[in-house]
């Protein structure tokens, strides 16, 4: 290639980026100048304008992509300051996406007929990691989704000051939340309720099986499941009838989370929960991911606190 | 101060905050691109090709600059140049950029006298 190529080249490659309406436009200006600069910087080197030269002039005009990005300002999907969120949010997603995914395959089992554990893996990237990019894709969207909002009415977007013991959402999604506590209690002391109220006592007898603990849940680890989403009642009807989470129901919560998941734990690793064992391999994982979002929400909440005044 | 890449950066901010304002400076008559990078150079601003010319463009697209390709000095080039609002802006542009620098000549002595 000779010197007019490689311009014509980087001017093709820069203008193939730039809107249809000015694309002419810009590429032949672009062409008169870096002709003049090839021409410039020649005579003061002292060497001839050739194709090494108007390589080096592109390079230093910059990359094709930002430079067409420079002609039109700049345009961002996620704000610049929203980054660190969006990348926060993509990997512990993810991280939770995959583990989960990893200990649902693990519980299945390691079958040698299919692979083993390089059967496993292959089945874990097919069916968990290639189907979790669901994940980042939605997560852009949102964060587009409220760019675009906050440049579009930014006075939507302006700080208003809360309290940090405020209720997210109000007390109308906290009595919500009360009202599902108690529908679960009531669930939980007796799931096969769930199919008299779905199917009016007519569901088969495979079904009232799949829905029946196990004795042995039933003397301990029923009551004590139970007892634990139960203390969650007095927590939000404080909260409620206060106005706010206080500090002192913030803690309660914290501890009560713990203990819970602890709980679920013993749960997961303990015997059956269900006289069938098709309901507790559904359970079983689900209960994980509970955990699992309960305690990531409670680091997310400790890595989020500040504390302005030095201890 | 930190290292020289610090350094380089923190120069880069400040000559990226005076760049439009030198801009407009030198278009209160025409010129085209290159002959515009020249004279900022010239007076000891110089400012990458790969900026430059792509700020005029948006100077343009903002309404301040307007621009016509000419043949008769030499090869076709576009040229640019400050219409009304332009000139308005460059005025208002330039009173505060005298303010800036009065506060930071006080800012600075108050600091070499200390």
């Amino acid at each position: 290639m000779n010197a007019n190529e490689v311009i014509e080249a980087y001017i093709r490659d820069v203008a193939v980026h730039l809107p249809l309406a000015q694309r002419d436009d810009v590429a032949r200006e672009l062409r008169a100048l870096l002709a003049e600069e090839l021409q410039a910087r020649a005579e003061s080197e002292g060497v001839a304008a050739d194709a090494d030269l108007a390589v080096a002039l592109a390079r230093g005009f910059g990359r094709p992509a930002e430079v067409a990005a420079r002609y039109h300002g700049p345009s961002h999907l996620i704000d610049p300051a929203d980054t660190p969120l969006f990348l926060q949010s993509t990997c512990i997603g993810l991280a939770v996406i995959w583990v989960a995914g990893l200990l649902g395959h693990l519980s299945d089992g390691v079958d040698e007929a299919h692979g083993g554990w390089l059967g496993l893996a292959g089945q874990w990237w097919t069916h968990t990691a290639i189907p979790s990019l669901w994940w980042p894709g939605a997560l852009l969207a949102c964060f587009a989704l409220a760019a675009w909002i906050r440049r579009r009415w930014p006075a939507r977007a302006e700080w208003t000051p809360r309290a940090p013991d405020h209720i997210p959402g109000g007390r109308g999604l906290l009595a919500l939340g009360l009202a599902g506590v108690l529908l679960g209690l009531f669930v939980l002391a007796e799931p096969t309720r769930l199919l008299d109220m779905m199917l009016g006592g007519g569901a088969a007898p495979e079904a009232y099986r799949a829905l029946t603990y196990a004795p042995e849940f039933r003397r301990f680890l029923g009551p004590l499941v139970w007892l634990l989403v139960a203390l969650n009642v007095p927590l939000i009807l404080a909260a409620i009838v206060t106005g706010r989470w206080s500090a002192r129901l913030r803690g309660a919560n914290v501890v009560l989370s713990l203990v819970f998941c602890a709980a679920a734990a013993w749960v997961v690793l303990d015997g059956p929960v269900f006289l069938a064992a098709q309901s507790d391999q559904l359970l079983k994982p689900l209960l994980v991911l509970i955990v699992a979002v309960t305690l990531l929400g409670l680091a997310v909440k400790w890595y989020r606190r500040v504390q302005p005044v030095p201890r | 101060m930190g290292t020289d890449d610090t350094l380089g950066k923190l120069e880069l901010e400040l000559r990226r905050g005076v760049l439009v304002l030198a801009t407009l400076s030198q278009l209160r008559q025409p010129r085209y691109g290159y002959a515009l990078r020249q004279a900022l150079g010239e007076h000891g601003l110089p400012i990458e090709e790969g900026t430059l010319y792509p700020l005029l463009r948006r100077l343009e697209a903002q309404g301040v600059l307007q621009s016509e390709w000419r043949t008769e000095d030499g090869p076709p080039r576009r040229y640019y140049v400050l219409n009304s609002a332009g000139r308005a802006l460059l005025k208002q542009l330039a009173a505060t950029w005298q303010g800036m620098n009065l506060a930071m000549d006080r800012l600075l002595e108050d600091e070499d006298t200390k």
